[in-house]
């Protein structure tokens, strides 16, 4: 499971920059000139960074701990192989973005800390519950194929090590996604019962991928810094609508029902209706969709989600079980080479 | 019998018990994808030491990207001005955004008379951002055709995109395939009754 680095930051203001650097900073942005750490930058565009980057290592890492339970209720070898590898990859994405943040200036130890307490935040949908194999199959498919949509994006940002990171990244997501996609398809080949497995996964999942990309646009999003200094170079909006263009017409292909949920509020569906605003537009060639639900978004987001507690007590175990490790490793340790 | 410990945790909140740990320094990684490529860098990680650094970079570099070598040193060393006396391995940024890339390697008294020759040697007037310089002593250099990195030796397609497209297009066949016939029965049934 892999998540965006979608997350809204309220910059303080930032008039107290130098206005000719600021104004270069911009214009070298502005023309597709990329951003390295040791250069100068504005506060505020190290402090955005710095938290995309955080934010972003977070979701990786509390992402792969859901994931990482069904590693030994996987169903066939295979499938355990490439869920190892998947979690093994998160959590390496998490160790890769903990780097750029690091080198924004913060520790890494302070990072894991704030997580763990809550003083930061991950990606909002892993507070959302992975009852069965069918959930592993649709987070790979719909959550790492939104994951790899919006990266692809923010690959084309303005901060150098952020970018390296993205492109690495993606093509460990896409065998993510090409994975996801096997699974979904032998879920939706199969027996009656696993076809319904997968609908009432992709009932879960659905309205957690559109939400995935993050809160409907405002107005004046291209004036926002994150735009402006192209941390990001497509708006929320903009690849939700991509992303159901893409993935409507494939789950509907698999045989499987965009439906519109309700919930109750440990996550599970209460009753599910076909999307009625599901349609293409000929002109325009996108998708209409009903829009995720925004209340619980912002409900879950608040830390009053299904998942949000036992999340966070998993990561808090993890990372209290790890104290001896910490320890075993730094004693002795030496920076000499070794070439064995 | 699967163990119970992960499941049924207990809820806690507030501060950690657990100390802060000192932080652990940074290390650059380079790779070589294919025998006779240049080493690009890889990226960087946390480690405590150079030992535990190599073994991390082999997993996280090594094993989940294909390479045939790698390198490891500690990030310091690629920027120090000092040195001594010996032989260095040289990588330029040609531009921001860009990998660092292995360009050679050049005698030198210290990091910088490293880079000076790096500039003379391998950079000339071409435009450049930034060079980094490794003392050879100070690199833990993985031959993966005497240390094996990436595992070819047993099927590793799971962990790869590759490993999915035929039987993903398969299934794909096999399922519209499979609506065409029910499409076909429906209609079929409905003409003949």
């Amino acid at each position: 499971m892999s998540a965006s680095a979608n997350v809204e930051v309220k910059v303080k203001e930032f008039s107290k920059e130098d206005p000719a650097k600021l104004a270069a900073f911009e214009k070298h942005v502005a023309e597709g000139g990329l951003v390295e750490p040791n250069d100068w930058m504005p506060e505020a565009y190290r402090a955005l960074m710095l938290r995309m980057a955080e934010h972003h290592a977070n979701s990786e890492i509390v992402g792969a701990l859901p994931e990482g339970e069904w590693i030994t209720k996987a169903p066939s070898l295979l499938r355990k192989l490439a869920l190892t590898a998947k979690v093994q990859d998160e959590v390496g994405h998490g160790q890769m973005l903990y780097e750029v943040a690091q080198d924004l200036g913060k520790t890494r130890n302070a990072m894991l800390r704030d997580l763990i307490t809550g003083v930061t935040k991950y990606h909002n949908c892993f507070n959302y519950p992975c009852p069965t194999w069918a959930d592993v199959c649709m987070i790979a498919w719909l959550i790492d194929g939104a994951a790899i949509l919006n990266q692809g994006t923010l690959a084309h940002g303005s901060f150098g090590p952020y970018i390296r990171t993205m492109r690495r990244i993606n093509m460990e997501e896409a065998f993510h996604f090409k994975h996801g996609e096997d699974m979904v398809l032998t879920l939706m080949s199969g027996t009656e019962n696993q076809k319904k497995m997968a609908q009432e996964a992709f009932d879960r999942w659905w309205g957690p991928a559109l939400a995935f990309f993050g809160p409907v646009d405002p107005p004046d999003v291209m004036e926002r810094p994150a735009m402006k200094w192209r941390m990001k170079t497509a708006t929320n909006d903009e690849l939700r609508q991509k992303y159901v263009n893409r993935f409507a017409p494939a789950a509907m292909a698999t045989g499987l029902v965009v439906n519109v949920c309700e919930k109750d509020e440990k996550g599970f569906v209460t009753s599910a209706t076909p999307d009625p605003l599901l349609k293409l537009d000929k002109e325009t060639g996108n998708w209409g969709f009903t829009q995720p639900d925004w209340d619980e978004f912002f409900r879950v987001i608040r830390g009053d989600g299904p998942c949000n507690k036992e999340r966070m007590a998993l990561r808090r175990f993890s990372y209290e079980q790890g104290e001896w490790v910490r320890r075993a490793i730094l004693n002795g340790a030496t920076n000499a080479p070794c070439n064995n | 019998m699967l163990s119970k410990a992960r499941t049924n945790i207990p809820e806690a909140t507030g501060d950690l018990t657990t100390p802060e740990v000192d932080s652990f320094p940074i290390w650059e990684v380079f790779t070589q994808k294919n025998i006779g490529d240049v080493h690009l860098h890889a990226g960087s990680l946390s480690a405590p030491d150079a030992s535990l650094a190599q073994h991390f970079a082999r997993e996280h570099y090594g094993q989940d990207q294909e390479c045939t070598n790698m390198w490891v040193g500690l990030r310091e060393t690629f920027i120090a001005d000092e040195g001594n006396q010996e032989s260095y391995e040289v990588f330029v940024q040609w531009k921001a955004g860009d990998r660092h890339q292995h360009v050679g390697s050049v005698d030198a008294c210290c990091g910088c008379e490293a880079k000076a020759k790096c500039k003379e040697q391998f950079v000339g007037d071409k435009s450049f951002y930034t060079i980094w310089t490794a003392p050879i002593s100070r690199l833990t250099k993985i031959d993966g055709d005497k240390d094996m990195i990436w595992r070819e030796t047993t099927d590793q397609g799971y962990r790869l995109p590759r490993g999915y497209s035929r039987v993903v297009r398969q299934k794909w066949d096999a399922l519209r395939a499979e609506q065409a016939v029910d499409t076909y029965q429906e209609e079929d049934l409905k003409e003949t009754f």
